[in-house]
């Protein structure tokens, strides 16, 4: 990872380098697209998965010769997820004529940021903020390639409600944006259709002693549970409710569908239920750019970095099909056509968002694989 | 005994373990607090390190091929104390040392800053995520009734809740008794007065760091195996708790912190088990004003008597 | 070579601290973790290390100390001296910033409003934790109530900004007066260690409060301030219109910027201003009798409770101003704005700026937020920075930048001649 991590590094300074050598000779003939995420603080890993996506669609557009004959430049920038740094990172951004932005990654951050961009006429597309709140606003220039929370509560409740059929549910999650809105949605989902919802509670991010809830559950004789947050935490709790003997069916989003929580629960992740989209870097089609980041050394598998592939590349598609760099333009190209990417066919709807994303059942093994349930 | 008295007995069980590792951290906190009376704000770090040595050191035997239990973790306990030691003695000289005569709140700027520091040179050096091991102690004893719900303490649970006794009697001991212990108790009343007395005062406050240091180690050794994963944020959370705990207890006394760590982390399990997990840390933050509303130098604290 | 045993002694202390934590990596391999040797690079570096802590050591003596004499005190040079230069001066600082939006590029005018927002915080701490003493550890509590009294009367009851302004002050100054009754009996680290599970337990019940302040998913929409009624926009739906078509000239998203820097400008004219005037009063006298000495302050007839309770209200009311404007700069606020680390930025420009002093919390603001903004090259390393920055300033200066000097009048002698012949009542 870490190695991986330095590659990037080394590749990137040595492109932009190159780049730099580029941009001397034909100036104007660049376009420059700000990869806003974390790269320093607690989820700067997150932000990994978002900066190679993006670098390594920059890296082959040009390669294939660019965006009508003009190379992209790809800028970071680092907002480390603080909404605070990220209207900053905004301005900066603006403040630098760039009118491209692959990001943010948190929604938190995204959503202020992308008020400026908006009334800038800056264009924005986020691969990794799944928070609905962003594109409820009507919103021109603000669009994301990937799914929406409140996408992904409905299939999973209707996997419970039709495959799973407990009798007893608790739905946890770990009172942060995107955790509680799944959960939020899941509940919603359930009590709609009369299954019992016996628990519905928060726990704290970055916790590490889950043993009062476990109990707590096995009180309440929980036979499903829905998690809603990331991997750290349910991994945690995978691993003391076997510690403790409390066997219920586990179910999480796709924020704990990585090995990680093999890692952290070991056997215990064995039958977890994971709701993820179809694994891209799985999919034949992309066998190609698998083998590119596999000879960068780095990990294709994140759930951004694909998204932050076609993110890129629908910017270019879009530049390229509306022949202008007018963010305006481009947007309005972006609503009317559909365009083929990692991530499949990508159409966007009025509001900005995927028209179809989709979201399959997973079964978690304790190898760190995954089958498709039902 | 009844379902309802299983379940309370179990949450008191969580509850008292939780609070045990509360107080693992705690009684190196109180401990610098008492002799030298600063806040040391990196303590947190340090127990972060250790876990990641001990990590490291598992790590690295299993990978040679070393897997016989009591090797690794005698190992892994010396090394990772022998590094957190090293790291306390260096950052007391490098960030407490020249700022010691000013007033308390630069050490304390200076003890912020250098949480941060380490915070970041640990994600630096060993990368931001998530890193898990599996557990090497596993299995406990079900102490009455049988199923989910049966009243069970696992090994690992009692292995902490001993330690912290452990480490509360040796530093009680070796403070009240020992020689070096009886030289950082005069530090903690006169300093001026210790060092005409021909202690090396430097030396003791050294020393107080270096113990406080591995003391730490022993959490992160402990913690680290109990919990089975660590990141670079791990220290600067449990050293607001352990922080709260000892200041609950009475900063500067030892039982003081055990006391303090029990019963944040007893409040904490009990307020999650019958109210509500989400305000389990408001609730224990609101017991703590109350306390110190009361007893306003924590419970086994000492008031501070003001000299005229 | 006296040093030389102690050089050695550091230079391989340095060694073993680094090669403990970095010459093993930790990777996860998939789902197990695998440790590998790091490569070569990194012992090279530590090696490096190593020599320039050696180097460092056995030269230490004939090195210029790091530590600067606590006894010298900053003399300002002459052009600066006397109330009528310094007015002067003072007055062309407002200009020159007054200026500066018109001068300069977007990105640094924010930066800018972000330190104004700070500056505020500072003094608004400094009141605190600089003239009476009570070290606040969670003044970042007031500052998310300010924040959210207008979100929340916005969001509910429409208010605008202006409106809410004055609400969001008082609603802090409520919150800070509530928290002085249980802390007055408290001293130090109790104190602070209080102050500090206050203001987590705001944030936590504010994330917790889902149905009314949005919990974790925060309050967006806020508006920006608008100019006597005349919102900063491209079009509006309703109300008086905007700003450019009342006026006629064309619309740049700039102006919204540099109107929201000129107001936070006048905050902070205002904030400093205000103080300055209680630091001259009784009441900021009070404070810092407070501060130097409990007991005298006590049996010269003041009472603690009130000097504490005035304290906390006044600086709580300054951070829901700051609050209240940083809701207005983000247009979104959630509780994750609020975390501890804040507390500890604010406590740390009011301590670097030399407790007590308003000039120093204004230039400890400009460096605390500026130096990481400008070390945004080496994004990685800003925070490793950052932490290293806060130790080296307290080490280097631990009286602060600019230690605060008493109000003081100098008598003349002439003056004081006539006043020992009874005269005394016009000399201060």
């Amino acid at each position: 990872m870490k190695a991986a991590f330095k590659k990037t590094l080394l590749s990137a300074a040595t492109s932009i380098a190159l780049a730099g050598v580029a941009v001397h000779a034909v100036a104007a003939d660049t376009i420059k697209i700000a990869m806003a995420g974390p790269v320093s603080g607690p989820v700067a890993q997150y932000g990994d998965m978002q900066f190679i996506g993006a670098k390594m669609a920059i890296k082959r557009i040009n390669d294939a010769g660019g965006v009508d004959g003009r190379q992209l430049e790809g800028v970071v920038f680092d907002d480390a997820c603080e909404p605070k740094q990220a209207v900053a990172v905004a301005n900066r951004i603006v403040n630098e004529g760039i009118r491209f932005v692959v990001g943010h990654l948190c929604s938190g951050s995204t959503q202020p940021a992308s008020d400026i961009y908006e009334d800038e006429g800056v264009m924005m597309i986020t691969p990794a903020s799944t928070s609905p709140a962003i594109t409820e606003r009507g919103y021109e220039m603000i669009f994301r390639t990937i799914g929406l929370d409140n996408m992904q509560g409905p299939v999973a409740a209707d996997y419970i409600i039709h495959h799973a059929k407990p009798e007893r549910v608790a739905v946890i999650h770990d009172k942060q944006q995107y955790g509680e809105g799944i959960a939020t949605a899941v509940r919603q989902g359930l009590e709609e259709a009369g299954v019992d919802v016996v628990m519905f509670e928060g726990i704290t991010a970055g916790d590490k002693d889950f043993s009062g809830l476990i109990s707590k559950m096995a009180r309440e004789k929980v036979d499903f549970v829905y998690y809603g947050g990331y991997h750290p935490e349910l991994g945690l709790i995978l691993r003391q409710s076997r510690d403790a003997g409390f066997d219920a069916q586990f179910m999480g989003p796709e924020g704990v569908g990585n090995p990680d929580i093999t890692a952290i629960a070991g056997d215990a992740s064995e039958g977890l239920l994971v709701t993820l989209p179809p694994s891209f870097d799985e999919d034949p089609r992309n066998a190609d750019l698998v083998k590119a980041f596999k000879a960068n050394d780095e990990d294709p598998s994140g759930p951004f970095v694909m998204p932050a592939y076609a993110a890129v590349q629908v910017m270019a598609d879009g530049i390229e099909g509306a022949d202008s760099t007018d963010p305006y333009d481009v947007a309005e190209y972006l609503r009317s056509h559909t365009f083929d990417t990692p991530i499949g066919q990508v159409a966007f709807d009025e509001k900005g968002d995927l028209k179809s994303f989709r979201f399959v059942v997973y079964n978690w093994h304790k190898d760190g694989s995954k089958t498709p349930a039902n | 005994m009844s379902e309802s008295l299983l379940y309370f007995f179990q949450q008191v069980i969580n509850g008292l373990t939780v609070g045990s590792t509360y107080a693992l951290i705690a009684i190196g906190y109180t401990m610098v607090y008492g002799i030298i009376g600063m806040i040391n704000f990196a303590h947190g770090e340090i127990y972060m390190i250790g876990t990641y040595v001990t990590f490291i050191v598992v790590t690295a035997l299993a990978s040679m091929g070393i897997e016989f239990l009591p090797v690794v973790l005698v190992t892994a306990l010396a090394i990772s104390m022998l590094v957190a030691g090293s790291y306390g003695y260096a950052i007391e000289r490098v960030a407490y040392r020249p700022v010691r005569g000013s007033k308390r709140l630069i050490a304390l700027i200076s003890a912020i800053g250098m949480s941060i520091f380490l915070q970041n040179y640990m994600r630096l050096a060993q990368g931001p995520r998530d890193l898990a091991m599996p557990g090497l102690i596993s299995g406990g004893w079900d102490l009455s009734g049988e199923g989910p719900l049966a009243l069970s303490l696992s090994y690992m649970q009692a292995i902490i809740f001993i330690a912290t006794l452990v480490s509360m009697g040796a530093l009680t001991w070796f403070i009240s008794r020992s020689r070096t212990g009886r030289a950082c108790r005069a530090c903690a009343q006169d300093q001026g007065m210790t060092s005409l007395l021909g202690i090396n005062t430097n030396k003791v406050i050294a020393i107080t760091f270096v113990i406080g240091a591995m003391l730490a180690a022993v959490a992160g050794f402990l913690l680290g195996l109990y919990y089975g994963v660590v990141n670079p944020m791990i220290g600067f959370i449990a050293g607001l708790k352990a922080f709260t705990a000892a200041v609950l207890g009475g900063i500067g006394s030892i039982p003081g912190a055990m006391l303090g760590g029990l019963i944040l982390g007893v409040t904490e399990n009990m307020t999650a088990a019958y109210f509500s997990t989400e305000y389990k840390d408001v609730v224990a933050f609101t017991l703590l004003c109350l306390i110190l509303l009361f007893k306003p130098s924590g419970i086994l604290g000492k008031p501070e008597v003001e000299k005229i | 070579m006296a040093n030389i045993k102690s050089a050695f002694f550091s230079a391989l202390l340095t060694l073993f601290l680094g090669v403990s934590v970095m010459g093993l990596q930790l990777e996860s391999a998939g789902i197990k973790l695998g440790v590998q040797v790091a490569d070569s690079h990194t012992f090279w570096y530590l090696g490096l290390a190593a020599l320039l802590v050696f180097g460092v050591q056995l030269f230490r003596d004939k090195l210029p100390r790091l530590r600067s004499d606590p006894e010298k005190r900053f003399e300002w040079p002459e052009v600066f001296k006397g109330e009528q230069r310094q007015r002067m001066w003072m007055a062309l600082v407002i200009i020159l910033m007054l200026m500066f939006p018109f001068v300069s590029s977007r990105g640094w005018i924010d930066i800018a409003t972000l330190v104004l927002i700070y500056v505020m915080l500072g003094l608004g701490l400094n009141i605190v934790v600089g003239l009476a003493g009570l070290l606040d550890l969670g003044y970042v509590g007031f500052y998310a109530v300010g924040a959210y009294s207008y979100a929340l009367l916005h969001q509910y009851l429409g208010f605008s900004f202006w409106e809410a302004l004055p609400l969001a002050g008082g609603m802090a100054a409520l919150f800070g007066f509530l928290l002085g009754f249980p802390v007055l009996r408290l001293r130090g680290d109790y104190l602070a260690i209080v102050t500090l599970g206050f203001g987590e337990i705001i944030r936590l019940m504010l994330n917790n409060l889902t149905e009314l302040t949005g919990g974790p998913n925060g309050i967006g929409g806020i508006p920006k301030p608008t100019f006597f009624g005349l919102e900063l926009s491209r079009r509006v739906d309703e109300g008086w219109g905007t700003l450019h078509e009342f006026f006629g000239f064309s619309y740049s998203p700039v102006h919204k910027v540099i109107y929201l820097y000129l107001l936070a400008f006048l905050l902070v004219l205002l904030t400093l201003y205000v103080i300055r005037r209680f630091i001259r009063m009784p009441i900021g006298r009070s404070w810092e009798a407070l501060r130097e000495d409990d007991i005298a302050c006590r049996s010269l007839g003041l009472s603690p409770t009130w000097v504490k309770l005035s304290a906390f209200t006044l600086g709580a009311s300054f951070a829901g101003f700051a609050g209240s404007f940083f809701a207005a700069r983000q247009g979104f606020i959630s509780p994750n704005s609020f975390a501890f680390i804040e507390s500890a930025i604010i406590l740390a420009i009011v301590v670097l700026g030399g407790m007590g002093s308003q000039l120093g919390v204004i230039l400890a603001a400009i460096a605390m937020i500026l130096l990481p903004e400008l070390a945004r090259e080496f994004n990685e390393y800003r925070m490793l920075l950052f932490g290293l920055m806060m130790v080296v300033m307290m080490v280097w200066r631990p009286q602060g930048l600019l230690p605060m000097k008493r109000p003081q009048r100098r008598l003349d002698t002439t003056r004081l001649a006539s006043a020992s012949t009874g005269e005394a009542s016009n000399v201060k």
